[in-house]
């Protein structure tokens, strides 16, 4: 929600602040930059927005004033078709996202306007998850996942959404789990994961960090891999750095199989899972932006990467994950946008066949 | 536990905190009256400041906007007969009945002091309840939850009122609008018309605006007038606290449901609210006085919704997860200023728990005497011709209802369910079914096909779900009992003949309207639910299935009743034409042109002001109006024909 500047500075002179104006030399000197996020206020993608706004405004040259706007609605649909229609070119609208706004997109689900794979990429922020298992199963680590001593269950919100990644490398990793789809969102799934109602979950890193790592030190909980991070070659193969002691996903089939996993759940996974959890929050702009305003992005994040303050917060939060920006972070996405079209018609017959989504 | 209570107390006196505290109650009051905006719009206009501030301050500044806005509600509720949030409904039914009878000052005072008791017991009950209340929900699961929302459904059943047939329709067709959306147990989208917009299933702000607040603008709009034919007076409060005192008990019982209703993750206070108004319905002998102004109805929703706005933070504080969309905000605060709510709250951050326990509870006590010291002022607008409120106050609902995705979706929709709310007013269908069923039917479908899925059907031997069970049981059981025994001593007397049915705003020709409309909307839906997924089918049949053979009677009915359409002395229709072309010209051409036509319409062709006051009074509305669409939502609509906004 925007706030008027004259506002804004009525209210903070009210309640005995002052604000300072500053005025710098730059590209972005006087400007406002708009943050698009397409969910509701306090939701994780907004909280991640209004985390990064300090080190924009500090960092980008002309220190702009950044709104966060949160625009929710049909899925993050409705927010997504508003910046396909409103976008400025000169950067200073930005669609801050998921994968939930991915998805649909790579599916070609209906009621999608917006030309995702055509958006240039400002800056991008790892989203990675954690997939974790009750005691109850008597599961100890991520390779005796297959000898689980009651049912799996798995609790998520929909299958053609954020679950979309989890689901697939339960494909990949051949495992024989109920999916129970239908809760309000993941903080629903935690809490009846602690209920004992569901077994298996997956939670995105800095949920995981401040809430399931006390149920793994009390010893209600195992945690078992990530997603995985993209290696040299572009192949989701690595450890997640954000939580190296877990295998990626890609080292759990290796162990369980003997070989590396290949075929078409393999390339769906990696399609997705890469939009998902290397890419996870990444800030699109209109096709036409210019390269330079690219370019300025480009070393705003690695300014911001260098700042210790930045350092010091995103160590708490998400373990020290940085920002990326640039050509190959562009290239990596615009290619997961545009899977081949076997991918694309596996995860068709598989959402509709499987978890029953019409298209 | 004691100490940290006193440090957390001591940390709130501090004058800088104690400023923040009161300045966020300043803006909770003022969002809590304008109907359609409530906390969520509170919190997100005070969050830029926030941080400016440290974390106490900034975190009591957002707690004192939250927890006043069901009390300040009240006032539009009872005054306006408009709901100041989707959760005061109940108190816009019985208080606004009462404020017309001239008892204003008897619902208000009656509506405030139950709103502080509702807000102290809910500080009070987590007070004592901090140490266990992580347990208790870890202990409600899907099954229980579900169970709780048979209760709500149970309760409701109260409210279906003398009309057995339109009563049901009602809740049938509310149950109907809350399918619209995804469904939750199959990937089906519902009734959606191939509209984005829809994907995400009506707002209950829009839901409870339209059925309630249109309606009732356009109702007292045709009339002229004031709101209040009889002289409103608000100096004697003594009225209002003799009430309260009789009805201790059962603000103190409205106060625990709406105690648990927080603690049921997004369901909260709209949900509690309708089941403690249906336990006031249901423990009242004489229920004839209500739907007509009923002081007990007030009484208990208001107790309702003020306790359940801190049980709401119970889930967002212990589980991080917020219990709705006001403490999502707050949520997010949280986590700005480096705190983390998780299991170990309790223990890591003391301080911070009771800290929000004393604020409430601080400002529950000064919110209610401050708009105690407010209301004569209020008052005095009811005695003023209604057209030079309902200018501002339909403006004020167009932004209300604009918050939800800001689109022009939401203004159609506002007024698309303003003219059904106002058919089912005309047509002498009772809204709070319909409201109470759409609230519920997300929740209940949502549970049960979790809970189906998850445990079959060994979840109903769970000690929970008997608990809670016994709840509709053994109610069921007395009154089965009693009629047992009234049946044995013969000759059952008959009802005591009830004054006569509701002032009959209820006209033929309108019943038909509506029951045509409403069996076209269910054979619709019977249509479509037929390529839905299985799973998918179930709770739109539970619509379909009684709505339909009822609406196809009233149908008949509605017939046999007419005798042709009578508009001579009925303006009423004139007025609704007149804001659903507004909502039309918004979407062609723009917010401004449209508001500023709206304006000279209502003050000289409604209200006949003098062209120099009108004048001077439109161009303070309309830039009031642009002022609080920028400020909220950062653009106002853009007309899609000629581009202004």
């Amino acid at each position: 929600m925007k706030t008027t500047t004259a506002l804004t500075a009525a209210m903070a002179i009210a309640v005995g602040f002052t604000v300072s104006a500053q005025a710098q030399d730059g590209y972005f000197a006087g400007k406002t930059i708009d943050v698009i996020v397409p969910f509701g206020a306090g939701g994780a993608t907004f909280v991640s927005a209004k985390f990064l706004e300090p080190y924009f405004e500090k960092h980008l040259p002309g220190n702009p004033e950044i709104n966060v706007i949160d625009r929710p609605g049909g899925g993050s649909i409705l927010g997504a078709n508003w910046f396909e229609q409103n976008a400025k070119s000169d950067g200073t609208t930005i669609l801050f996202t998921t994968s939930s706004t991915a998805n649909p997109f790579v599916l070609g689900q209906k009621g999608v306007e917006y030309r995702l794979a055509d958006y240039r990429v400002a800056y991008s922020h790892p989203f990675s998850a954690v997939a974790y298992v009750s005691p109850s199963t008597g599961v100890t680590s991520a390779a005796e996942i297959k000898d689980a001593s009651t049912p799996l269950i798995y609790g998520g919100i929909a299958a053609a959404a954020s679950d979309l990644p989890g689901l697939l490398s339960f494909e990949v990793l051949d495992l024989d789990v109920k999916s129970v789809l239908g809760f309000n969102g993941r903080g629903p799934v935690r809490l009846a994961f602690e209920q004992g109602e569901v077994n298996l979950d997956y939670q995105f890193t800095p949920v995981y960090l401040t809430q399931v790592v006390a149920s793994v030190d009390a010893g209600t909980a195992v945690p078992l891999w990530t997603g995985g991070s993209v290696d040299a070659d572009g192949n989701l193969t690595a450890r997640d750095p954000i939580a190296p002691e877990l295998p990626s996903v890609y080292e759990v089939y290796t162990k369980l199989n003997g070989s590396d996993p290949s075929g078409i759940e393999w390339d769906a996974f990696q399609a997705i899972a890469s939009v998902t959890y290397a890419y996870g929050l990444t800030g699109y702009m209109h096709p036409d932006t210019s390269q330079e305003v690219l370019d300025i992005f480009e070393s705003t994040v690695a300014a911001i990467n260098a700042d210790p303050e930045f350092q010091a917060e995103s160590q708490k939060v998400t373990n020290g994950a940085r920002l990326n920006a640039g050509a190959a972070t562009e290239t990596a996405i615009k290619a997961a946008l545009s899977p081949s079209d076997e991918v694309r018609s596996y995860l068709r017959t598989l959402l509709s066949d499987k978890y029953g989504v019409n298209f | 536990m004691l100490e940290n209570a006193v440090i957390a107390i001591e940390a709130l006196l501090d004058p800088v905190r104690l400023l923040a505290l009161f300045a966020g109650m300043l803006v909770g009051m003022v969002f809590g009256m304008l109907p359609g905006l409530g906390g969520v719009a509170a919190v997100s206009i005070l969050l830029p400041f926030v941080y400016y501030m440290d974390d106490y301050a900034g975190l009591a500044m957002l707690l004192g906007a939250v927890s006043v806005v069901y009390t300040s509600d009240t006032i539009t509720s009872v005054l306006l007969g408009a709901p100041g949030s989707p959760a005061s409904a109940p108190t816009a039914i019985e208080g606004h009945a009462l404020a017309k009878q001239g008892h204003a000052a008897q619902a208000l005072g009656v509506g405030f002091l139950a709103s502080m008791v509702g807000g102290l017991v809910g500080a009070a009950i987590l007070f004592v309840a901090i140490p266990v209340a992580g347990p208790i929900v870890l202990k409600l699961g899907t099954p229980e939850l579900f169970m709780f929302a048979l209760v709500g459904l149970f309760f409701a059943s109260s409210m279906i009122g003398r009309d057995l047939a339109k009563g049901l329709a009602a809740a049938c067709f509310g149950v109907l609008l809350g399918v619209v959306g995804p469904a939750q147990a199959a990937a089906d989208f519902r009734f959606t018309f191939g509209q984005v917009y829809l994907l995400d299933g009506f707002s209950l702000t829009i839901v409870a605006l339209g059925l309630f607040g249109v309606a009732e603008v356009i109702s007292m709009l045709a009339k002229g007038g004031g709101i209040s034919h009889e002289r409103i007076k608000v100096t004697h409060w003594g009225e209002g606290f003799r009430d309260f005192w009789v009805n201790k008990f059962l603000v103190l019982r409205a106060s625990i449901i709406g105690v648990f209703g927080g603690f049921v993750p997004a369901v909260g206070a709209s949900a509690s609210t309708w089941v403690a108004y249906g336990h006031a319905i249901r423990s009242t002998r004489d229920r004839s006085r209500f739907g007509r102004g009923e002081i007990r109805g007030v009484a208990a929703s208001e107790g309702a919704n003020n306790a359940t706005v801190i049980s709401d933070l119970v889930p967002t504080l212990l589980f991080s997860v917020p219990g709705g969309p006001a403490a999502a905000i707050f949520l997010g605060a949280l986590f700005s200023f480096g705190y983390y709510p998780g299991p170990r709250m309790i223990t890591q951050n003391p301080d911070l728990m009771f800290l929000i326990v004393w604020s409430v509870a601080l400002t529950s006590v000064v919110g209610a005497a401050l708009c105690f010291a407010a209301t004569p002022f209020l008052a005095r607008l009811t005695r003023i011709p209604f057209a030079i409120i309902a200018a501002p106050l339909v403006l004020i609902m167009v932004i209300g209802a604009y918050q939800s995705t800001g689109t022009m979706g939401d203004i159609f929709m506002l007024f698309t369910l303003g003219a059904v709310g106002w058919l089912m007013k005309h047509g002498g269908w009772p809204r709070a079914p319909a409201l109470v069923g759409f609230v519920l039917s997300g929740p209940m479908e949502q549970y049960f096909w979790l809970t189906n899925q998850i445990h079959g059907w060994s979840w109903l031997g769970r000690p929970g779900v008997l608990i809670i069970g016994s709840v509709i049981v053994i109610p069921l059981l007395i009154s089965a009992w009693r009629w047992l025994r009234r049946r044995q001593t013969a000759q059952a007397k008959t009802e005591s003949d009830e004054n006569k049915p509701a002032a009959s705003e209820s006209r033929p020709d309108m019943a038909l309207v509506m029951a045509v409309i409403a069996t076209l909307a269910f054979a619709y839906a019977a249509f479509e639910t037929m390529s839905f997924n299985p799973a998918s089918r179930l709770m739109p049949l539970l619509a379909i299935v009684p709505g339909l053979p009822l609406c196809l009677w009233l149908l008949v009915r509605g017939f046999r009743e007419f005798d042709g359409f009578e508009f001579r002395t009925f303006k009423e229709p004139e007025i609704l034409a007149v804001l659903i072309v507004y909502a039309t010209a918004v979407w062609a051409i723009g917010l401004s042109v449209p508001t500023a036509a709206l304006l000279v319409w209502m003050l000289f062709s409604r209200a006949r002001m003098r062209w120099w006051t009108g004048a001077i009074y439109g161009v303070i509305v309309f830039a009031l109006i642009r002022l609080l669409f920028e400020t909220l939502r950062g653009d106002p609509p853009v007309g899609a024909l000629v581009a202004l906004s």
